[in-house]
């Protein structure tokens, strides 16, 4: 029990390399050791959870050098259920991968990989720490969008590189401010040093500011974001549900990590403006991604720009800054994850089936792929955030803390935002179930010579039909996120006193 | 009040979900499909009507879902005011079934299973909307309702559908958003969402201006539904759906779940007492004033019949509205007893618009010249509804006008007594021209007669040449100077139209002649006993 | 002026940050961009170890005399250098990916080839 944390960062990199070995000996063995590992990391991860949530923090000192000179990680319920959260998605989105995905086994590795990076941001209770996981997740994800064979895909992932490296690096400035502020880096460590060099001091607000901008960008906050659909885009379908689920949402982990454990709520009341960053950079993305989002015309674009909105509304609970703003933060960062990954994979799923990958192209959906259309259609309302899915639910805790806290500026844009999200969303659903199909049939008339040939490239080459494990995790996605809404409450109540610890 | 834990409240809600997944599932067998929405539609109102005894004596079934939210639980309730709307919407749905079956039968719809699973799922919405014992579980399934009619509203697929269903997803969301809003202030203010006859006791020492708020925003989210103007415009352009649905949903479920809303707000989250010292009674009151009167002229320039009707139910449902604003028992009993009075009136004239549609392809009354010959029952029934709008006695609009006039005057407000009686005279000055037209117009003077040469029902027997189909309807249209001459005995369409027509003209007719044998009156005394302590 | 003097390693650090930036925005040849990067990011190594100097100390080792320069920044920075090597070959890589598609490595052009998004 007490080496579970280690273990859960170690196991996926262990992996990672078993993969490569195995790949030595024989081809195509990755899938088989990725889903060993993920399912081990899963069971792992899930008994860290129970612990962290029922009876408080799990700490370990790596190495036996106790905190602060050591680096600890620290396992409390938030990066229990983040930890969870990246091993279950994983482990879902390589039901998909066995038939869509890049077989290579480096990709398996490389996937192994961002599993181990995305782990370590969430146990780490360091944040030099943090800032390596953070370059090693980022780096697995460039590999990974870069692994699509088209010379889109890499451009995609060298654009992502570099405005994710530039992030992470303002984020090791930030670090280095607080450094020299304090000395040290441990991150229970650096709250209270940070709160005795004084709130105010330009050191500590230059820090904070840094390590926040450099967060934004991981996250995509507008106008940071720029990044972000050219990679979603550009990546193989199996790749961008992984990360469209994963990576910005880990970021937005790190981001709460930082602001509420390490710079603590009365950093935000010492500085106003912070919090008015906070607050521009959330009401921005809220309603710029959405905008964005409306006037695309290729589904992954325009599912990405509605990940610029969503982590808008997870940036505004940040800025309200209580109990139930927080909670509703931690379920809609489950809830998205789960929602929007869906989507990308329903997405590739469609693709695979009929060939269709924009907007226009899903007029009439609904008679050539009905599963497909109405996976896509509760996904796509849970995300609206039409009650009882867990997309509704999250919203609703965003609200109400916004509420509690005063922030009625907040709290109208959130709510306004289900409208925002429901113009994209009900000119797709309109498109699918209420058009009729253009052109003939399955995407090889009309304009199939050129979506079939995107498809080819897109699934590595195996157009012609969903498989069964496709099909399978998009619907365990659309299961999932209606579920998760009813489950919503107990967690919200399990997490209480994580939430509790954050705030005071 | 004895609370009594039951399952059955969170049955009824159930019972048509579990239908929606059935109907999909025999997709391709459109009788076995339809066996289930009738099975359902039975099972669903056998549930709610047998709770009535025991609401009668004073129970409230409760069923408990355990908590949703802090502070919120999960639970339904069937207290008298969500039975009264319950009952409404499940036992028209069961009428509605039958005439849905003949309407698309009859015009050989398309995507016929999206349509009976959605109606399902719009009826498991509608009656959790009735059975939602807090704001915010009524907030869930007032959203699964909207979600649930879109594909009903869009159901023809073309331009102008599709245009209607945007607005309609556009305005209900919209509504839903303030709702919500509401909600969570009210929820906030007081630390509880649940309705207490009488109003939540909280509320009263929140900050006025809070309370104030909360409500706006909550009147002005369930006027959405309710089509207060100007938040009406989606429900006219809501009528290129099938007529069933613009029967069932736009005229009984849907709209009348906003104005159920209302209820909700002024009786049991507000409370009588606390609206008056907020003052927010007569600014509602004078909305729905004004949206009666507008409504009904705007509905005098309707041609389109459905229009007409849609405008008609703007302007009653705001007599609704009224009669709950201005807060007296009286005008409040007859607010409650208008719910279903105008639900059993104006669903006897949707299903006479769709009957017209499908016999004769005919929806704009100055082309139903003489049209009572071709479908004397028809139109009689049509005839028997609208009198009962305008309030003429031994149909049920009297009743509950009754009411409201006599509540308005003694609450004071003879403005609104004024409001209510133009607006009577303004229903006849819109209804009997279609009266008029259909039987007493000589045959030569109107246009000519759209003819439809084919059986009852609209089905058509295929052995004519195939000339001039339209629409792929396969039906023949020609033009004549007279309609054909039909006897009252039921040769004018098949009974799966006629008789939920007849159904629903007696039940209006019952709830005028003795409204105190129809269930509903003794319900709306109970509810109003219960929020004011003032026996009616 | 004094300040100057005093902070002159803190100067060169931003100086070099800013230098990175500029390259790394300004430049369209994608492999210039990455050099950017790269600077940018010695700019920040910089900054780390100039913050652990202590004037006249002696290198943390226990035979030396105290007070000690802080190790705990060359520590980090050695794991940073790290990182960014391996960024660097990665974005390399990706860099030869793209001009085997494209046949070139400026940025505008590509965008031309691939007409605009």
């Amino acid at each position: 029990m007490s080496d579970l944390p280690p273990m859960l960062v170690a196991l996926p990199i262990l992996g990672a390399v078993a993969t490569m070995l195995v790949g030595l000996v024989r081809s195509e063995t990755g899938w088989p050791v990725a889903v060993l590992t993920s399912v081990l990391q899963v069971g792992a991860a899930g008994v860290l959870a129970r612990g962290a949530l029922r009876h408080g923090p799990v700490r370990y000192a790596v190495g036996g050098f106790a905190a602060p000179y050591g680096i600890e990680l620290v396992v409390d319920g938030l990066s229990a259920t983040m930890a969870l959260l990246v091993a279950s998605v994983a482990l879902g989105v390589l039901a998909y991968a066995r038939k869509a995905g890049p077989r290579s086994n480096p990709f398996y590795a490389t996937y192994l990989l961002l599993v181990g990076g995305l782990t370590g941001i969430s146990v780490t209770g360091d944040v030099f720490n943090m800032y390596v996981f953070l370059e090693i997740s980022g780096l697995a994800t460039y590999a990974l969008v870069a692994s699509g064979d088209r010379g889109e895909s890499a451009l995609a992932a060298l654009k992502y590189l570099l405005v994710g490296t530039f992030g992470a690096s303002l984020f090791l400035l930030g670090i280095g401010y607080a450094y020299v502020a304090t000395g040290t880096l441990n991150m229970a460590d650096l709250s209270a040093q940070l709160a005795e060099a004084g709130h105010t001091t330009p050191l500590v607000v230059a820090a904070f500011s840094l390590m926040v901008v450099g967060l934004f960008v991981k996250v995509a906050v507008f106008p940071l974001h720029a990044w972000q659909p050219t990679a979603y885009a550009g990546a193989p379908d199996t790749v961008s549900g992984l990360i469209s689920a994963l990576v910005s949402t880990v970021a937005a982990y790190a981001l709460i990590r930082i602001v509420f454990t390490v710079f603590t709520v009365d950093f935000l009341h010492a500085n106003p403006s912070a919090w008015r960053v906070l607050v521009a950079g959330s009401v921005a993305s809220i309603v710029t991604g959405s905008l964005l989002a409306v006037s695309q015309s290729e589904i992954k674009r325009m599912l990405a720009y509605s990940s610029v909105s969503q982590f808008g509304l997870i940036v505004g609970a940040v800025a309200v800054a209580n109990v139930t703003a927080l909670t509703g933060a931690a379920i809609h960062l489950v809830g998205h994850a789960v929602m929007k990954g869906g989507l990308f994979l329903t997405t590739g799923t469609v693709a695979g089936e009929t060939g269709a990958r924009t907007v226009d192209d899903y007029g009439g959906l609904a008679k050539r792929f009905p599963a497909g259309s109405g996976v896509f259609g509760i996904l796509a309302f849970a995300l609206v955030g039409v009650p009882p899915a867990v997309g509704f639910v999250g919203k609703l805790y965003i609200v109400l803390g916004a509420i509690e806290a005063g922030a009625w500026l907040l709290a109208s844009v959130i709510v306004g935002s289900t409208l925002l999200t429901l113009a994209y969303v009900a000119r797709l659903v309109e498109r699918m179930f209420f058009w009729e199909p253009e052109g003939e049939g399955r995407g090889d008339g009309g304009d199939g010579a050129k979506s079939a040939s995107v498809l080819d490239e897109a699934t590595g080459g195996e157009p012609g039909g969903a498989s069964r494990g496709m099909k399978a995790a998009v619907l365990a996605a659309a299961v999932v996120a209606v579920v998760l809404g009813a489950a919503a409450f107990g967690y919200g109540q399990l997490i209480e006193p994580t939430i509790l610890r954050l705030v005071s | 009040m004895i609370h009594v834990a039951s399952v059955r409240p969170l049955g009824a809600v159930l019972v048509s979900a579990i239908a929606v997944a059935l109907i999909l599932a025999s997709r391709g067998r459109p009788d076995v499909r339809e066996s289930w929405t009738l099975l359902a539609s039975v099972a669903k109102f056998g549930t709610v009507a047998s709770m009535v005894p025991g609401v009668l004596a004073g129970q409230v079934y409760v069923t408990d879902l355990g908590p949703f939210l802090p502070g919120v639980e999960f639970s339904l309730r069937a207290d008298p005011l969500g039975l009264l709307f319950g009952l409404v919407a499940s036992g028209l749905w069961l009428v509605t079934s039958l005439y849905s079956i003949g309407y698309m039968r009859g015009l050989d719809e398309g995507s016929q299973t999206r349509y009976f699973a959605a109606f399902a799922g719009s009826l498991s919405a509608a009656v959790g909307v009735a059975f939602a014992s807090n704001l915010v579980v009524m907030f869930v399934f007032y959203e699964l309702l909207a979600v649930a009619t879109y594909p009903l509203v869009a159901h023809d697929g073309t331009g102008e559908a599709r245009a209607a269903g945007r607005k309609y997803l556009a305005y209900t969301f919209g509504g839903g958003v303030a709702v919500l809003t509401g909600s969570l202030i009210v929820l906030w203010a007081t630390g509880t969402t649940a309705f207490s006859p009488g109003g939540i006791s909280g509320l009263a020492a929140a900050d006025p201006v809070v309370a104030r708020g909360a409500f706006a925003l909550l009147a002005a989210g369930f006027g959405v539904k309710a089509a207060l103007m100007p938040l009406h415009s989606w429900l006219p352009d809501a009528m290129v759906a099938p007529t069933p649905v613009s029967a069932l949903l736009h005229a009984v479920a849907v709209v009348k779940a906003g104005v159920f809303g209302i209820a909700r707000l002024v009786l049991d989250v507000f409370g009588p007492d606390l609206m008056t010292d907020l003052g927010m009674g007569l600014p509602l009151a004078g909305v729905a004033a004004f949206t009666l009167l507008a409504a009904s002229l705007i509905a005098l320039r309707q041609d389109n019949l459905k229009r007409r009707l849609a405008y008609s139910t703007v302007s009653q449902l705001s007599y609704i509205v009224l009669g709950l604003a201005v807060l007296s028992p009286v005008s409040l009993a007859g607010a409650l007893l208008h719910i279903p009075a105008h639900a059993f009136m104006k669903i006897t004239m949707f299903f006479c618009a769709g009957a017209i549609h499908v016999e004769t392809h005919t929806d704009n009354i100055s082309e139903m010249g003489g049209i009572g010959a071709r479908m004397p029952l028809t139109m009689a029934a049509f005839a028997v509804a609208a009198a009962g709008m305008a309030g003429i006695p031994l149909v049920a609009g009297f009743v509950s006008k009754y009411f409201l006039l006599i509540g308005t005057l003694t609450a004071g407000r003879a403005v609104f007594t004024v409001a209510l009686l133009v607006s009577g005279v303004l229903n006849i000055a819109y209804f009997w021209p279609v009266v008029y037209a259909a039987f007493f117009e000589s045959r030569g003077k109107a246009d000519h007669k759209p003819v439809v040469e084919g059986e009852p029902g609209g089905r058509f027997s295929g052995s004519v040449a195939t000339t001039s189909f339209e629409g792929g309807h396969g039906y023949r249209r020609a033009q004549r100077e007279d309609w054909g001459r039909r006897a009252p005995t039921g040769a004018e369409s098949t009974w799966l139209m006629l008789g939920p027509i007849l159904a629903a003209a007696a039940g209006a007719i019952v709830l005028g002649v003795v409204p105190d044998a129809a269930v509903f009156l003794r319900i709306v005394r109970l509810i109003v006993a219960g929020v004011t302590g003032v026996a009616i | 002026m004094d300040l100057l003097v005093s902070r002159f390693h803190y100067l060169v650090a931003f100086f070099l940050m800013g230098v990175g930036t500029f390259v790394m925005i300004g430049d369209r040849n994608l492999v210039k961009k990455v050099i950017g990067l790269n600077v940018f990011q010695t700019g920040i190594f910089l900054f780390f170890i100039v913050s652990g100097y202590v004037e006249g100390a002696s290198p943390p080792l226990l035979t030396a005399p105290s007070p000690y320069v802080s190790p705990v920044p060359h520590v980090l920075i050695l794991t940073a250098i790290v990182v960014g090597v391996s960024l660097t070959a990665v974005s390399l890589g990706l860099i030869v990916r793209i001009y085997r598609v494209y046949g070139t490595l400026d940025e505008a052009l590509i965008r031309e080839v691939r007409g605009d998004e």
